[in-house]
């Protein structure tokens, strides 16, 4: 009996030594939700772009309600890897209207917004840990800036020029020099700018502008054109567009575009509200197309004209296209796709009781994803958030 | 782990069925307990079986705490979460196999135990230029958990009389079986014209994922075995000591549901007081008439 005893308690100790719960720090950055909040009953803050910094922490561009003007105020914030926050700065009223995306370029971060007096395009130069923040303007006719997207060293911006009333796409160097630009008309007559001008005071709907370049091609920008909302590709040389993907006016026209190879992309496209997802698609770079004939799978558990984010990553070693977007329910759902064949693999949905918006989508260095979004707690105030998802949490890959 | 607590049994049963004696003895020899006596060393040794179940109460101890909301401009600690100790009614119920010998007993008392403990989040919104911009948020937690617990406890009766007192001390491996939580939400708005005082029904959420798979623990307690007829009436009061977290620390923000609303489980390990009541069954040297080696 005694031998049976002392296997017993030499049993249980074993149980006791192995198989239970310590704290570990590497879970806590492997996977967390934060909501970052302010106690002010009338502080509103929208995430812009996010980026993940060398020191594993994040960098989040975000807007702020301004009480005496009609743009967005720009708001930035460090948190650290465990998704702690570290420090925000809410940049002077000076400057306004931030737009995406934030873009590592010899490690320095840029991002542009515009003097809320001038209009004009400014280019702001910070570093991670929002020590040193600089603001340049830009040269050239460069007004409300709508959206860029860093090319090599240089960054590729539209803007929209109200003088002229054109789409302006160029090459800005992060001095803030324009070294090529382009222009196309939107159209003649206040009925073409006044959704415009809207969506810069965030009064009306906000439009998926988009700006890049197809590797070593054609630039592109995702905006108005020839009074309706386009994917317009052009080698800033000719007066012409090299090629048009026309939408319907502003009911229909590409909700994201990401270029994959010099003709084939992964998109998305709304039409009159529905959404339609588009992995492995082919756009015609040149002449003239509709996104209406693009087809796609539709998604009607998206909200109308829903705002659509792609991220192009590999996850546990296969090459993804991350899809977010924002459903009815109030959650951000996550689609993923097979990069090679546009093939659907899985979707995650993240948020709950609360409402949950899509900012922006990013891979981590871990292998993980970051999603950073707007909450609104209580249901009411909007707070940035950031959900860091583990890949051994999305299932189906 | 199952296995291995379904194997553990079966050495015990095993036990029991070999602690039989072989063949009879006298009655006499058996009701007395005087070493010089034939037999009498024998009397020193009895097997008890019980049964017995009772109320607990549960309070947690910190070791790290998180939030899902991280406060840019209040202090992290307004996020707090508030324990609420001892406040909130369990239950369990024990199977006690033990060896008694000279007033010490080797005692194995696999159990289910429901355990409850409560605790609040409060968080509010403010707006010093209008004193009516104000709102107060109150998420009143309530969680649940039940595990399947295999303590061993040594225990030593202070004095041996039909009133048999005694003192214990034990280590125990819990396994969890299920868990969920109920939250519900209250607050107080004065930005609605008026003060809005409002709660909303409690939602029940499944928070198995949320805790770890096992923990452990010690214990320690006071009790009384009642010596009535044949058996033993038992009164056990015990204090257990969580020593290990119960958290799953891999799956804090696991559940949609709870970090959507600020919530993440802080690093806790778990406390317990028990009061249990039971009756106990000798198992071996029965005389006739079930005396046992207490009736004296």
């Amino acid at each position: 009996m005694t031998k049976y005893i002392l296997s017993l308690l030499l049993t249980g100790l074993l149980w006791i030594t192995s198989c239970v719960e310590e704290t570990n720090p590497e879970f806590d950055q492997r996977s967390f939700t934060k909501i970052y909040d302010n106690y002010l009953f009338t502080s509103d803050f929208l995430p812009i772009d996010m980026v993940q910094t060398t020191d594993g922490g994040y960098l989040i561009l975000g807007g702020r309600r301004l009480s005496n003007s009609n743009f967005t105020g720009i708001y930035l914030m460090k948190v650290d890897k465990k998704g702690n926050f570290i420090k925000e700065v809410e940049v002077d009223e000076s400057y306004v209207n931030p737009i995406a995306q934030l873009a590592l370029i010899s490690g320095s971060y840029y991002f542009f917004c515009m003097d809320p007096l001038t209009l004009q395009a400014q280019l702001v130069q910070l570093d991670s840990d929002l020590e040193n923040i600089n603001v340049t303007t830009t040269s050239g006719d460069l007004y409300y800036p709508s959206a860029m997207q860093p090319d090599g060293n240089n960054l590729v911006l539209l803007t929209y020029n109200h003088l002229t009333k054109q789409s302006i796409i160029a090459v800005v160097n992060t001095s803030g020099t324009s070294t090529q630009q382009k222009g196309f008309t939107i159209g003649a007559g206040d009925q073409v700018e006044e959704p415009i001008i809207n969506h810069f005071i965030r009064t009306g709907r906000q439009y998926p502008f988009e700006a890049g370049r197809i590797p070593s091609g054609l630039y592109y920008f995702n905006g108005f054109y020839n009074y309706t909302f386009s994917l317009v590709f052009t080698d800033l040389n000719q007066d012409n567009p090299n090629g048009v993907v026309q939408g319907i006016q502003d009911d229909g026209g590409l909700s994201a575009v990401l270029p994959l190879t010099s003709a084939k992309f992964a998109a998305a496209r709304f039409n009159f509200g529905d959404n339609f997802i588009l992995p492995n698609t082919t756009l015609n770079t040149t002449g003239i197309s509709s996104s209406v004939d693009l087809g796609g799978n539709t998604f009607p558990e998206l909200e109308r004209n829903a705002n659509m984010r792609i991220l192009r990553t590999q996850i546990k070693g296969k090459n993804v296209l991350v899809y977010g977007s924002n459903t009815k329910s109030k959650q951000i759902g996550l689609y993923f796709y097979d990069e090679a064949n546009g093939t659907f693999l899985t979707s995650k949905y993240l948020g709950f009781s609360n409402p949950f918006e899509i900012a922006q989508v990013i891979s981590t260095e871990d292998g993980g994803l970051a999603v950073c979004g707007t909450t609104y707690l209580a249901g009411r105030f909007p707070r940035i958030c950031i959900i860091k998802i583990a890949s051994e949490d999305i299932k189906g890959l | 782990m199952k296995i291995l607590y379904l194997l553990t049994l079966a050495i015990l049963i095993t036990g029991i069925a070999q602690g039989q004696p072989p063949k009879k003895r006298s009655t006499q020899t058996f009701n007395s307990r005087a070493t010089n006596a034939p037999g009498g060393n024998f009397l020193d040794k009895q097997w008890w079986l019980g049964l017995k179940a009772g109320a607990n109460l549960s309070s947690v101890t910190i070791d790290k705490r998180y939030s899902a909301i991280s406060p840019v401009n209040y202090p992290t600690v307004n996020t707090d979460k508030v324990y609420d100790e001892f406040n909130a009614i369990g239950s369990q119920v024990t199977l006690e196999v033990s060896f008694y010998y000279k007033g010490f007993s080797f005692s194995f008392q696999p159990a289910y135990r429901h355990s409850v403990f409560t605790y609040t989040n409060s968080f509010e919104w403010s707006d010093p230029e209008n004193a009516n911009n104000q709102l107060t948020l109150t998420y009143a937690s309530e969680q649940k958990v039940d595990h399947v617990e295999t303590p061993l406890i040594f225990k030593y009766d202070i004095i041996g009389n039909k009133l048999r007192p005694y003192v214990q001390l034990g280590i125990f491996y819990s396994f969890l079986i299920n868990a969920n939580k109920s939250v519900e939400v209250s607050g107080t708005d004065y930005a609605s014209g008026g003060v809005n005082q409002f709660a909303s029904d409690p939602v029940i959420i499944g928070a198995k994922d949320l805790f770890a798979d096992n923990y452990w623990g010690l214990l320690g307690g006071v009790g009384a075995n009642y010596n009535l007829g044949n058996v033993r009436l038992n009164l056990d009061i015990q204090y257990r000591k969580g020593m290990s977290l119960i958290n799953a620390t891999e799956n804090r923000f696991g559940s949609d549901r709870l970090s959507g609303i600020g919530e993440a489980m802080d690093d806790i390990r778990l406390n317990n007081i028990s009061l249990s009541v039971g009756c106990l069954f000798p198992m071996r040297y029965l005389a006739s008439g079930f005396k046992t080696l207490d009736q004296r």
